[in-house]
């Protein structure tokens, strides 16, 4: 949980001019959606039993650290004391103490996101850039130089699913009251004071224009529209000039009070309080909010069928998505599928289509696939960016690579490693109290049980390569895969471009694990 | 997108910075063969990083070979002796450890985060390509693909990529900072695998590299690894780094560009030191907080006065990296209003309002402090993270600044008074120090 300033994508734009173009990683890390799947290790499960090669399936290389390596043992994690409660108002609290560190991050989610806009796209969106305006008599000013002064971190964002607000602080009790006191003052009352409305509109109208420049921005609007039309997810969570234009503080406040609700709340903490400060802490913090309800779940989408589309953009690489609708996060074949997708193209080196794409034939830089498990029916996608020329190769190997792993699945060799992979990302992704709190929120957003990360990992060792083949072919049948490209104007004619319309791609936090990726190339 | 980075980005005045009173023990020793080794204990969690630190990046390179560093980073993963292109890569992912690489104009970096006791699978991995690289060509030929497209993504479909890379080139006069890490495409195209062995065996020896290992580790314990794994690496020769150095004046220069933009965009740059070739370490330590008073948060004066009080920027923000090998930038950008029909020169009068403002009067206290208490938080909040932890060491490490600054800084930026942030706003932002980039759509004319 990193501070972000409010409606950050031009933020971040500067971010790139100033200091961008500098590192080059080599492989980005998965778009910082970080935290691996939370995983844990069951206490009286079989562990992976055996030499490192069989494990790992190959004759393995002759290093020693190999041949010393304990596999029977899973590795070591830090002890997660994770507990649950209700405010009186209901709002669930996930909490974990960590007293190593004087610090305590707070998180609230709230079932706010852009699936919310109804008939004003941008709606979701424009509210939460707007809460850290104002409160009471204070301007945006003003709260961001109490935060500061305090040394404390206030973070905003939005989504699809979801509105989020966050705090880290520290604990000192001269830091930690007035930096709940002012966050509180931001969920009871906030202003909307008409100067920052007018600029937070102008901004977004910005951040309109500036997406038309990116082809990933061009070709991630085209996914959502396509897969996701006249479905809440359809609606382009940064507005349309028209929509952004029509939003006024009434529509504004209405939204704020309706969703920002402590029945619509969900309150994540980590950090150096005991429990009985946390129930207070947590208890304020509702005790603050409107008194609403819980937003209605969103439905699933109706299913869409196989098409293809080309959009022109003047650019050197094309940029290929294929896509098809994939699954909610509380999905019985969730694990199936996640664990599949690490060997199909999630996991970096070593899965089936960095392999084909980058490692093979040098066609892409970072070709991945990706299953954004959201409320609803969240997508499956493979992206690639390769230069215009490439383009039909490209999209005809990861075709023939995602048809055959849905007709024959993983090989046994794969899936052991996958497993075995899991074991070792498990302690890496509760290793910070940051990646804890997006756990916590996420499996608090999505209504998973408290003790989900270890029937996660009870439920991925147990999977069959026939389990993963099966829930792949079931979940992403041929008939509805959408292919979308973006870039230079193809030789044989195509059916006529989607119209162009403001981007739809939003940022993701990116020390969340909640957060589907929804940019193709951050 | 990841505008989180924003901050971590442009405040390196607010990087994390280990903890002075810090319960981490950290040891700092030399192995006969050259290789400087800094092992910090974290044991929160049962977790390490390990990285491998080499001096040699984008300033190094020859013109006419740019994008050296950044190839030879690609080819550390295509085999070494023992293991097969990818194979390292494809071992340490089913072991659940996350891993990556950096190439930077000072530094290339390669890093493993993971269980503690996999720890010596990176260690003898590293070891082993740091001397026994194998760079096959038939593997070159297919990765230098990969990095045009991996130009193409960044650079060249990328405007603002584009008039950053541009605007370098301008800022810096005699300094080799100019050069994009990434390479011009016309040297990466003609590139080929024996100047990449050349450049392994020029630069990848122990004496010229910085292994940092940070987290739930023991001296007694890893010192023993690091001998078994590191010691056996011959020691070569080491080149000697040079710190890139600029003129102290270049003059005023100034560039527009027509790109394929939607938004016009201004760069601002001065050339100033960085805390490697400043001759007083105060004036780096004043000009991080002149960055800060101007863009250290949304209460700092570029976001309230510009970006809020008169609109005339949708967005605007300051860089200054203090930590580089050599002379660097501190560097201003912004996007003007266009609603509010503020044009680019506008804009940019408007930035020299404000610093004109700092020259003649200092910051307030209440503004330094509102800064000092974000420095000392961000000190306890980056522990909550290894990683940053090994960051910040390595990165004084490999740019020859010595480690233990991570437990100073605090009191560095402590010490510094508001009329010394107003005295190097005099001495550094001139105008004979500054280049100028307007950036527009390919329809707009600059000058109103």
């Amino acid at each position: 949980m990193s501070p972000r300033s409010p409606f950050s994508a031009l933020r971040w734009l500067i971010a790139l001019l100033v200091l961008g173009g500098m590192l080059f990683l080599l492989v980005e890390r998965a778009p910082e959606q970080s935290t691996p799947e939370p995983v844990s290790v069951p206490s009286e499960a079989p562990a992976a039993t055996g030499t490192a090669s069989e494990v790992f399936g190959e004759p393995l290389p002759a290093l020693q650290s190999l041949e010393e390596l304990d596999l029977d043992t899973p590795p070591a994690r830090r002890g997660l004391d994770l507990q649950h409660w209700q405010t009186s108002q209901g709002t669930p609290v996930y909490y974990m103490q960590a007293d190593e560190l004087p610090m305590l991050d707070v998180q609230i989610l709230f079932a706010a996101g852009a699936s919310r806009d109804g008939e004003l796209p941008g709606l979701a969106g424009f509210t939460n850039a707007m809460l850290n305006e104002g409160t009471g008599n204070l301007d945006a000013g003003d709260i961001a130089a109490g935060f500061e002064r305090l040394g404390a971190q206030f973070s905003n964002s939005s989504h699809r699913d979801m509105g989020l607000l966050g705090l880290r602080t520290l604990t000192a009790s001269d830091k930690l009251e007035p930096a709940l006191s002012l966050f509180a003052q931001i969920l009871a009352k906030p202003s909307f004071p008409e100067a920052s409305l007018q600029r937070i509109r102008e901004q977004m109208q910005a951040g309109l224009r500036y997406a038309r420049q990116r082809p990933g921005s061009q070709a991630s609007e085209a996914l959502w529209s396509s897969l996701y039309a006249g479905h809440p997810y359809g609606i382009p969570p940064d507005g349309t000039e028209e929509s952004i234009n029509a939003i006024t503080r009434a529509d504004l406040q209405t939204f704020q009070q309706t969703y920002y609700s402590a029945g619509n709340a969900v309150i994540a903490l980590v950090g150096a309080v005991g429990r009985q400060r946390a129930e207070q802490l947590a208890q304020h913090l509702a005790d603050a909010m409107p008194q609403g309800e819980a937003a209605p779940r969103t439905p699933a989408p109706q299913p869409v069928s196989a098409s293809t589309q080309h959009i022109d953009f003047a650019s050197n690489q094309t940029h290929v998505l294929i896509a098809q609708q994939g699954i909610s996060r509380d999905d019985p074949d969730y694990a199936a599928l996640y664990l599949g997708n690490q060997i199909l193209g999630g996991g970096g080196f070593g899965s089936r289509l960095v392999n084909e794409i980058r490692e093979q034939r040098g066609l892409a830089y970072s070709p991945r696939s990706t299953f954004s498990a959201m409320q609803a029916p969240g997508p499956f996608y493979i992206s690639i960016q390769t230069r215009a020329d490439q383009a039909e190769q490209a999209l005809d190997v990861a075709n023939q690579v995602l048809d055959e792993f849905i007709l024959t699945g993983p090989t046994e060799t794969e899936l052991s490693r996958a497993k075995q992979q899991m074991l070792g990302e498990f302690p890496l992704s509760t290793a910070s109290n940051g990646a804890i709190v997006s756990q916590l929120g996420a499996i608090g957003f999505y209504g998973l049980p408290l003790n989900y990360m270890q029937l996660f990992l009870d439920r991925v060792q147990a999977l069959t390569a026939e389990d993963i083949r099966d829930a792949f072919a079931r979940h992403l049948p041929a008939s509805e895969r959408l292919i979308i490209t973006v870039g230079p104007p193809q030789p044989e004619p195509e059916p006529e471009p989607e119209p162009e319309q403001d981007d739809t791609e939003s940022e993701t936090d990116g020390d969340s694990a909640t957060q589907p990726p929804e940019d193709e190339n951050t | 997108m990841q505008p989180l980075r924003y901050l971590l980005l442009l405040l390196p005045l607010l990087a994390p910075l280990a903890h002075a009173e810090s319960r981490q023990p950290t040891h700092s020793y030399t192995l006969d063969n050259g290789l400087k080794v800094i092992i910090r204990e974290d044991h929160r969690a049962p977790v390490v990083v390990s990285q491998v630190w080499y001096k040699v990046g984008g300033a190094d390179e020859p013109p006419g070979q740019t994008g050296l560093s950044h190839a030879l980073e690609h080819m550390m993963f295509k085999g070494s002796k023992h293991l097969e292109p990818g194979q390292a890569s494809h071992l340490l992912n089913s072991l659940g450890a996350s891993e990556n690489a950096m190439t930077n104009r000072d530094y290339t970096a390669y890093y493993q985060m993971l269980s503690r006791d996999q720890l010596p699978v990176a260690l003898e991995m590293e070891a082993e390509r740091m001397h026994l690289l194998t760079l096959p060509e038939d593997e070159f030929v297919k990765e230098i693909e990969v990095i045009k497209e991996e130009r193409r993504m960044r650079v060249d479909d990328n405007p603002n990529g584009l008039a950053y890379e541009r605007f370098l080139a301008q800022a810096y006069t005699a300094n080799p900072y100019r050069q994009p890490v990434i390479g011009w495409m016309h040297d990466i195209e003609r590139m080929g695998i024996e100047d990449l062995r050349a450049w392994y065996q020029q630069h990848y020896a122990p004496g010229n590299a910085v292994l940092v290992i940070v987290g739930d580790v023991y001296p007694e314990t890893v010192k023993p690894l690091v001998e078994r794994y590191f010691g056996a690496v011959p020691a070569g020769s080491a080149p000697l780094p040079r710190a890139p150095l600029e003129l102290p004046a270049p003059g005023e220069r100034s560039m527009t560009l027509h790109l394929d933009l939607q938004l016009p965009t201004l760069l601002m740059g001065f050339n100033v030191p960085s805390l490697n070739t400043a001759s007083e370490a105060w004036e780096v330590h004043a000009l991080r907080l002149l960055s800060a008073v101007l863009d250290g948060g949304y209460s700092a004066r570029l976001s309230s006065r510009l970006e809020r009080g008169e609109a005339i920027a949708t967005s605007v923000g300051s860089g200054y990296d203090a930590f580089t090998r050599g002379d660097t930038l501190f560097i201003l950008s912004g996007i003007p209003n266009e609603a509010r029909a503020v044009d680019l020169p506008q804009l940019e009068d408007a930035i020299w309002q404000q610093i004109d403002e700092l020259k003649q009067t200092p910051p307030s206290a209440e503004e330094l402090s509102r800064v000092q208490a974000q420095v000392v938080a961000g000190l306890v909040y980056a522990q909550d993270s290894i990683m940053a932890q090994a960051d910040r060491i390595g990165t004084l490490e490999v740019v020859g600044l010595p480690w233990q600054l991570v437990d100073e800084d605090s009191a560095a930026l402590q010490a510094i008074t508001p009329e010394q942030v107003s005295a190097v706003a005099r001495k550094y932002l001139t105008r004979e120090r500054y280049t100028r980039s307007y950036n527009l759509p390919l329809a707009e004319e600059a000058q109103p």
